[in-house]
């Protein structure tokens, strides 16, 4: 086998169909690039989740003068009321920690929080929030036995799981890595079509010269290598452009959602390479394997 | 070196037969003309040999080899030992006369210093000698199919096959080219030649095979072209 025949080959092969490839190289850079950020976007949901896992809070707010309540009867909880729900909560087998937040406590964390929105700060005042409890569960799917538990019971307003709201966030997030997946999976379908009709196109252009190779007996791999690793580098460029395409979408999307959300595990450069490297690899196997499949209805003995 | 034995073939999609029944045997070393008309399976003959196609009964054997029992990725190493001419030559028109004959060794694998040292010693066989550089159009017909024979030869194979050489050749050239193919033949490869030249058949007086409607009708040593009466 010698390697210069068979480069020259290739490239004569990628620039007789000039347009072929780049056609080519740009629907496999998208699709990479998609299937990549899919799985940016599913490797950061599954850091964070893992991360909000452990601190999620079951918040049982008690009754105060402007709950809506009716049980609330537009009055504070009473302090008997309170330590009997604290006794209760500390009893309950789910619960890893109880702390108790006052309606004070809850105002200067409001104003530490939203510190650098003004106009929310002024139309807030003491008591607008009221006085909580802070359940930390050990187990954060057996919610249920914390709200059944404070059901109808004297002093509670409501029980917020703050699980609810980051489960419908996360649903977002996995709205828009299967979006990105399913995306990059039709781009696939049309890569591999490309593939295939690119090396057919190719093998019609060297029907000369093949035919001539079977006829003086050069082996199937000599014939069909240069075509396949033709699809394949077209595979390898357009799988560097989505790499470029990765990078800015870590910059651009992946740590703007970060910023913006708060998230607060951010995803490693390792990983982001990682996916790179997969996408790559997924896109150069991908070129390979079809453009091999398609000679082998072409280029037959 | 070539049997055929009871050798029936039949194209998909057609009643009649390219080949009927079909027994010949080919020694090491002999020069064969096949003759007849236009679609009395002389094409088919060769393209068994070459195991382009299989025949629908009967058996092929070339080289000690039954080809219905070569697997497919053996059969590029059959190749290998047969040289192919044909009547349009088939040079690659990009390549000149030395890179058209390389050709041949190079998709082979063979090494750089071992075609350097074979091809200009076959460009001289076939009689072009001082014409390594040039370009297959800028050569006659007669020194292109030179070339093609060149470049089916280079590798010294065993068998010759030519599909009617001098289909697109002046007579007078023909008699260059068959000349060469004769000096092949005399380094003991056989030569399987079909033709519809009866002149060159008459001239030369080898063994002649006469196929009619896809049978053998005539198997003649020292034979011409038609029947002798």
């Amino acid at each position: 086998m010698r390697a210069q025949f068979v480069l020259q080959e290739i490239w004569i092969g990628l620039r007789r169909n000039l347009t072929m490839t780049v056609s080519l190289v740009i629907t496999v850079a998208i699709a990479m690039a998609l299937l990549g950020t899919g799985l940016l976007v599913k490797l950061q949901v599954d850091s964070s989740k893992s991360y909000w896992h452990d601190r999620i809070e079951v918040s049982v707010f008690l009754c105060n003068k402007t709950s809506t309540n009716p049980s609330c009867n537009k009055t504070d909880a009473t302090d008997q009321q309170k330590a009997e729900i604290k006794r209760d909560l500390e009893g309950s087998p789910v619960v890893a920690q109880v702390t108790y937040e006052s309606k004070e406590q809850a105002f200067e964390r409001f104003k530490e929080t939203f510190s650098s929105n003004p106009g929310l700060l002024q139309g807030t005042k003491v008591g607008d929030i009221p006085d909580s409890f802070r359940v930390r569960l050990s187990d954060p799917e057996r919610v249920d036995e914390i709200t059944k538990l404070l059901a109808n019971r004297a002093g509670v307003d409501q029980v917020v799981n703050e699980k609810e709201i980051l489960d419908r966030f996360f649903k977002i997030l996995n709205g828009l890595q299967w979006a990105a997946i399913m995306i990059a999976a039709i781009q696939v379908i049309a890569a591999v079509l490309l593939v295939a009709n690119t090396v057919r196109l190719s093998a019609f252009n060297r029907r000369r010269e093949t035919g001539i190779m079977r006829l003086v007996g050069a082996s199937n791999l000599y014939i069909q290598l240069p075509f396949i690793l033709e699809g394949a580098i077209a595979g390898l460029i357009g799988g560097l452009f989505a790499a470029i395409l990765l990078v800015g979408s870590k910059i651009v999307l992946i740590d703007q959602l970060q910023e913006s959300l708060e998230f607060t595990s951010r995803l490693s450069w390792t990983s982001v390479t990682g996916v790179i490297v997969f996408s790559i690899c997924v896109g150069v196997l991908l070129c390979a394997v079809a453009s091999f499949l398609s000679l082998r209805r072409y280029l037959r003995i | 070196m070539i049997h055929f034995d009871n050798v029936t073939k039949v194209y998909r999609n057609q009643n009649r037969p390219a080949l009927q029944h079909v027994n010949v045997s080919i020694e090491k070393g002999e020069f064969l003309f096949l003759v007849g008309p236009s679609g009395s399976g002389k094409s088919t003959f060769l393209r068994l040999i070459l195991k382009e196609e299989r025949p629908t009964q009967g058996r092929v054997h070339v080289a000690g080899k039954d080809l219905s029992r070569l697997s497919n990725w053996r059969v590029p190493h059959l190749r290998r030992r047969i040289g192919c001419v044909f009547q349009d030559f088939r040079l690659l028109p990009n390549k000149n006369v030395f890179e058209n004959v390389a050709f041949a060794l190079e998709v082979i694998g063979k090494p750089r210093r071992f075609i350097a040292k074979v091809v200009p010693e076959v460009i001289d066989l076939v009689g072009l000698e001082g014409k390594a550089h040039r370009m297959p159009h800028e050569l006659s017909g007669g020194e292109q199919q030179r070339v093609a024979i060149a470049r089916a030869f280079v590798n010294r194979p065993m068998i010759l096959l030519a599909d009617e050489p001098t289909g697109n050749i002046d007579p007078a050239t023909s008699i260059g080219i068959m000349k060469v193919l004769d000096r092949i033949n005399r380094t003991g490869t056989t030569v399987v030649m079909a033709t519809h030249d009866a002149a060159i058949v008459d001239a030369f007086r080898k063994r002649v095979v006469e196929l009619e409607g896809g049978r053998v009708v005539r198997d003649q040593s020292r034979g011409v072209y038609g029947q002798a009466y």
